[in-house]
């Protein structure tokens, strides 16, 4: 029943006393979609080889706004038992609320973002398959699992090993580009293609590509596979944080 | 009605000893592990202690005696080292400063999330609200983010709060040193009316006042263990005993030091009807108080002593100065000048009060220390106030003859 007021005080914090207020919650999507036509589109001019391949702005949007939301949900969350150490320390509660709280805003922030960029894409011609957008969207509840799994155990570690978050904001940037968001996996050499599916994000990236812009093929399977790892990182999470959890008071 | 809410038995807390980074990062391990580790400090021992619905608890001790880590254990903040704590019922808890408010939000906002917190439904929240607001009675600051109030409005509010959730266990830590004297009354008044209404209360307070007025069973914790438990009266006077016991010894050097840190004047003793123990002196209404204080100035000066009488909650009774009555101290031992002062017959109704005496400059405008003993005008009488003034009744003159 808290994280509700959680949400709302989560939401309100990114917003709180910015002109635009929720405003940006919008403005934001557009005004980076644009800076990635401008520059990739018009600068860079990148192209994705092959005869039917989509145009590389909608290629790398529908694969980074996932990644987005992934991200920033794991980056922002590690702090979020830190950053709340008065509460806790004057107030009893399930102290995972903050943490699914604050992945919640990321994700559905993001959600809504690329719910917008697609849209957009659409009116300017993009093919996007409207079709199967709702499916499409399905895709980011095995993705919320995910990252709340680590965002539970990486908040947890970060009570004691303070040096996470930092690390992480280092090592969250390699982890996109050891999975094919900003590139296709017919891009690599032959022997490193079957490496990115050790990254759990290769299979949202194209999955998402798959459904939305018929680049790929989607796999059952996969999602199956995927679902699973989903579910094992929210499990571990969760069980590395309850085991921490009766000490933060100690170290915060 | 003898039901316990909360129950404690062989409670302890240890902190780990986390001085550097890698203290943590080893800590961590152990505790990913499940091994034990030996570095640990101990504020917490063996507490044992029950208390049951209707009861009101004092819980007392020196600073660092393990009282807030007590009550943060009962709340559920922390998780105990050794032993366990069970409550039964809800609880409503003010511990230290802030009640975990958000100092970005204002004031209605962080009403409406300690409510939350405390599982109020928001339309119970919506129908308390106007009465919150008009209890903590901050006026417009209500509206204004939490971090521009000051200490005394935080707690204001976040009594606020807890006084209308009307918790089964009311818990407070030092909540009424911070308010000024009308929200100490107030706060006191409510709990008096919430422990009438059956409400059970654990109080932190230094206050050996508020604790005697409030409570009927206190505890005192002493390095964190249950020195002496019971009524209130009896754990008050040995704690107050203790702490004389611990002062005496260091008389001599305390106003070396008060010397040395540049203190002109320095109240050296104080004595009240020549005991200058630190019990409260207990007295017959009617009878005489005399108060013999002894001043040390640092350069010779001759001081002027100032001797008031409050209510113990801090109203104002009588004050009065050696300055203004033109007595002139007498030079005493060494650098000490000594006077006593005599209230013959004092007119002060039954109840409890403070004597302070202060250490000023010769000009009577500066305190330079305080000193305050707690008087007990013992009785009962029906008749109001403070002071009994003296009086008369007539036949009215505008009576009719007979």
């Amino acid at each position: 029943m808290l994280f509700v007021p959680f949400l709302e005080r989560d939401f309100r914090n990114r917003f709180s006393n910015s002109f635009f207020g929720g405003m940006w919650a919008l403005l934001q999507p557009l005004l980076q979609l644009a800076v990635y036509a401008f520059v990739f589109g018009y600068v860079f001019k990148a192209r994705i080889p092959g005869a039917d391949a989509p145009g590389y702005v909608p290629f790398l949007v529908v694969a980074l706004w996932p990644w987005t939301a992934f991200a920033e949900a794991v980056l922002r969350s590690t702090t979020v038992i830190q950053d709340n150490a008065a509460l806790i320390g004057k107030v009893a509660l399930p102290r995972e609320v903050l943490v699914l709280a604050s992945v919640s805003t990321s994700f559905l922030l993001h959600g809504a973002g690329f719910l917008i960029a697609m849209l957009v894409l659409r009116m300017f011609g993009v093919p996007v398959d409207l079709y199967w957008l709702p499916p499409a969207m399905a895709l980011y509840i095995p993705l919320f699992a995910l990252a709340s799994g680590f965002a539970l155990a990486l908040s947890a570690i970060q009570v004691f090993v303070r040096d996470l978050s930092q690390a992480l904001a280092q090592l969250l940037p390699l982890g996109m580009f050891c999975a094919p968001v900003f590139y296709d996996r017919e891009l690599l050499p032959e022997r490193f293609r079957a490496w990115l599916d050790v990254n759990p994000f290769t299979f949202y990236a194209e999955s998402f590509r798959a459904l939305l812009l018929d680049h790929g093929a989607f796999s059952l399977g996969r999602l199956l596979v995927a679902a699973l790892i989903a579910a094992l990182v929210l499990f571990a999470g969760h069980r590395l944080f309850r085991r921490l959890d009766p000490h933060f008071e100690d170290f915060l | 009605m003898t039901d316990v809410l909360i129950k404690a038995t062989g409670l302890g807390k240890a902190y780990p000893k986390a001085h550097r980074a890698g203290d943590r990062l080893r800590a961590l391990g152990r505790l990913l592990f499940r091994r034990g580790d030996p570095d640990r400090v101990v504020v917490l021992h063996d507490v044992n202690l029950e208390v049951k619905r209707g009861e009101s608890l004092g819980l007392i001790g020196a600073n660092g005696a393990g009282k807030s880590t007590l009550l943060k254990l009962v709340t559920g903040v922390l998780t105990p080292t050794e032993g366990s704590v069970a409550v039964h019922g809800s609880i409503g808890a003010l511990l230290e400063l802030g009640a975990g408010f958000h100092p970005e939000y204002s004031g209605r906002d962080n009403v409406a999330m300690a409510a939350a917190l405390h599982g109020l439904s928001g339309a119970t929240l919506r129908e308390r609200l106007p009465c919150i607001i008009e209890f903590a009675d901050i006026g417009h600051y209500i509206d204004e983010p939490v971090k521009h109030y000051s200490s005394g409005m935080v707690v204001r509010l976040g009594f606020a709060v807890i006084a209308a959730l009307r918790p089964d266990v009311l818990i407070t830590d030092e909540v009424l040193a911070v308010g000024d004297e009308s929200f100490q009354k107030k706060c006191i008044r409510w709990m008096q009316q919430y422990l009438d209404d059956g409400g059970t209360l654990v109080l932190v307070s230094h206050s050996m006042y508020h604790v005697q007025k409030l409570c009927r069973h206190a505890c005192w914790l002493r390095d964190g263990m249950v020195a002496m438990a019971g009524d209130v009266f009896d754990v008050t006077q040995a704690y107050l005993a203790w702490h004389e016991r611990n002062s005496v010894p260091d008389e001599a050097r305390t106003i070396g030091a008060g010397a040395a840190a540049g203190v002109e004047f320095h109240v050296a003793r104080m004595t009240l009807n020549d005991d200058m123990s630190e019990r409260p002196l207990l007295l017959d209404p009617g009878s005489s108080m005399r108060i013999g204080v002894r001043i040390h100035s640092r350069d010779g000066r001759i001081p002027c002593i100032a001797v008031g009488i409050v209510r113990a909650d801090g109203t104002p009774v009588y004050g009065t100065s050696s300055e203004m009555d033109h007595h002139v101290p007498q030079r005493g031992e060494g650098s000490e000048y000594v006077a006593d002062i005599e209230f013959p017959d004092i007119a002060l109704l039954p109840g409890s009060y403070s004597v302070r005496v202060h250490a000023m400059d010769p000009e009577g405008v500066r305190v330079f220390d305080t000193m305050e003993r707690i008087v007990t005008i013992r009785g009962a009488s029906r008749e109001f106030g403070m002071v009994r003034l003296a009086h008369r009744w007539h036949a009215s003159s505008g009576a009719r003859a007979s």
